[in-house]
């Protein structure tokens, strides 16, 4: 069953500075499975961010159609969960109350909803910290929170911008870790978005390269889970899929 | 140096408690040296008590004061009108302020008229007041209802303007209508701000507060000053100063700074000075 359907997706806006118009997005078409996972890479200035907006509804976009689950996107909603690259955790709520802010919004009971936000909590880790708050944290424990509070919401799609791109490369290899982890418990459909090959394939089932505002190719990932760095990283298949995709971004 | 985990937590409440009493200190301190200084100076060159009183009449004058219940009366009538113009205040500004900073466009329009505003607030705007209000009650709740709210509206349109995009954004693909998002992201996330802003505002309103009732009424610590100076009272003059002075800084220290640290420094939006 199709979640998420790109068509002919097309945006364009207009550059105040170059005096014209620029086209970000030219012609993106793409169809993702329920439970599948997508990561989506490519050079910057392809038009992986403006895309990932646009399905999240925070811009308009100018030609073709987004889908989720049959509906087409007018705007933001509860239904496709966002996880930013710059946390945006909220500074003045605990971590408790950041994980059931979208359940709030349904309108869910406080005592159910904190239960709600104690599991995810637990599921990354993070049952110590939930009366923390943000600025408290380290950067990696703040998006932990960010992932979870997306999840906690029950989204058809978990939309995710670059989340790694802003902690050290330690605690980046092991969030990627736990985000195979997590994916495997709970089966989202994720679109990620990211400029680090070997990130997108050890990640993904399926990962797409994108270039000038077009899909270049896509490439199926078929690598054991639970995935895990030090064994991957002698894996022969991971390597060539990396190599594969890294020559499709770099002749992008 | 090795400490057990409850003896670390119990120091270090315990330095905290020393802290903010040497912190007490260090701010009274020099207050009390300038009252040295006056119980020395004024009986050495033998200063004429019309011009400037000593120490002991001073204290006695507060005694005085206090005894027949006058200094309370004038403290309580301050207190209410200051109390009730701020609230007013702050009622109409903040919501004012939320609605101008969601528009950038509204926002840089106004800008400029809050801020040349925001200087003249409080004491410039006396003389028309008692034109529009007459003599009272209203025209010094209204000084220091305009005192406080073009600072308080201009800080709170500041402060939702910076809020970062991405936080609306995490807001509303969380499902945040329009409502949710005044209440849980654009007011909290302001509040650094409109903190600010009553805290200038306050200030404004204070000054303009005494200067009102000096014209514009018959009770008030600012009628205090004026009728005691007709009468040659340095004493119920200064004393009145120093009730004014002593009062501000109980409101700032006591009910303002407090409110900032259970809020905004706790949320880390700024840092502790």
């Amino acid at each position: 069953m199709k979640t998420l359907s790109l068509k002919n997706l097309r945006k364009t806006y207009f550059d105040p500075y170059a005096g014209s118009q620029v086209t970000a997005v030219q012609d993106v078409s793409l169809d993702v499975e329920q439970g599948e996972f997508v990561s989506v890479v490519g050079p910057s200035g392809c038009g992986k961010t403006t895309i990932l907006n646009m399905i999240a509804g925070f811009i308009p976009y100018t030609g073709g159609e987004i889908l989720i689950d049959g509906n087409l996107v007018k705007g933001p909603g509860p239904d496709r969960g966002v996880v930013f690259q710059s946390f945006a955790l909220f500074p003045w709520k605990t971590v408790l109350e950041n994980v059931g802010f979208g359940p709030k919004m349904r309108g869910v009971p406080k005592d159910e909803r904190d239960r709600t936000a104690r599991e995810y909590l637990a599921l990354a880790g993070l049952s110590h910290a939930a009366d923390r708050y943000p600025n408290e944290l380290s950067g990696g424990m703040q998006q932990r929170v960010g992932v979870v509070r997306a999840l906690a919401n029950n989204p058809a799609v978990l939309l995710m911008d670059e989340p790694f791109a802003s902690v050290d490369a330690q605690t980046r290899m092991t969030l990627q870790e736990e985000l195979t982890r997590i994916w495997q418990e709970r089966k989202p459909t994720v679109i990620f978005i990211t400029h680090d090959v070997a990130e997108a394939v050890f990640l993904a089932n399926r990962v797409v390269v994108l270039s000038k505002g077009r899909v270049l190719d896509q490439i199926k990932v078929d690598l054991p889970r639970p995935r895990v760095w030090d064994q991957l990283i002698e894996d022969e298949t991971f390597k060539r899929l990396s190599a594969q995709v890294l020559q499709m971004v770099r002749a992008a | 140096m090795l400490v057990a985990p409850g003896q670390k937590v119990r120091s270090r409440v315990a330095w905290r408690g020393m802290n903010s009493l040497v912190g007490a200190a260090l701010f009274v301190t020099p207050l009390l040296m300038l009252v040295g200084i006056w119980a020395i100076v004024v009986p050495l060159f033998n200063v004429n008590p019309r011009i400037f009183p000593s120490v002991g009449s001073v204290a006695e004058a507060a005694v005085a004061a206090i005894g027949d219940g006058s200094l309370i009366r004038h403290i309580g009538a301050s207190m209410l009108r200051v109390g009730l113009g701020t609230l007013l205040g702050v009622l109409v500004a903040v919501p004012l302020g939320i609605a101008m900073g969601v528009s950038p466009a509204v926002s840089a329009f106004l800008t400029p008229l809050f801020r040349f505003f925001s200087v003249l607030a409080g004491i410039a705007w006396i003389p028309i007041a008692t034109l529009w209000f007459g003599y009272g009650f209203g025209a010094i709740i209204f000084v220091i209802f305009n005192a406080v709210f073009f600072v308080v509206a201009y800080n709170t349109l500041l402060g939702v303007s910076t809020i970062p995009m991405t936080i609306r954004n995490a807001a509303a693909s969380l499902g945040a209508g329009r409502w949710a998002l005044l209440t849980e992201v654009l007011l909290p996330g302001a509040l650094p701000n409109i903190v600010t802003g009553v805290r200038t505002g306050l200030g404004f309103a204070w000054r303009g507060l005494i200067a009102a009732e000096m014209i514009a009424t018959n009770v008030g610590l600012g009628y205090m000053l004026f009728v005691a100076r007709d009468f040659y009272r340095t004493e119920v003059i200064v004393l009145g100063m120093i009730v004014i002075g002593v009062l501000w800084l109980f409101i700032d220290r006591l009910l303002l700074v407090p409110l900032e640290r259970a809020t905004i420094e706790r949320w880390g939006l700024v840092r502790r000075t």
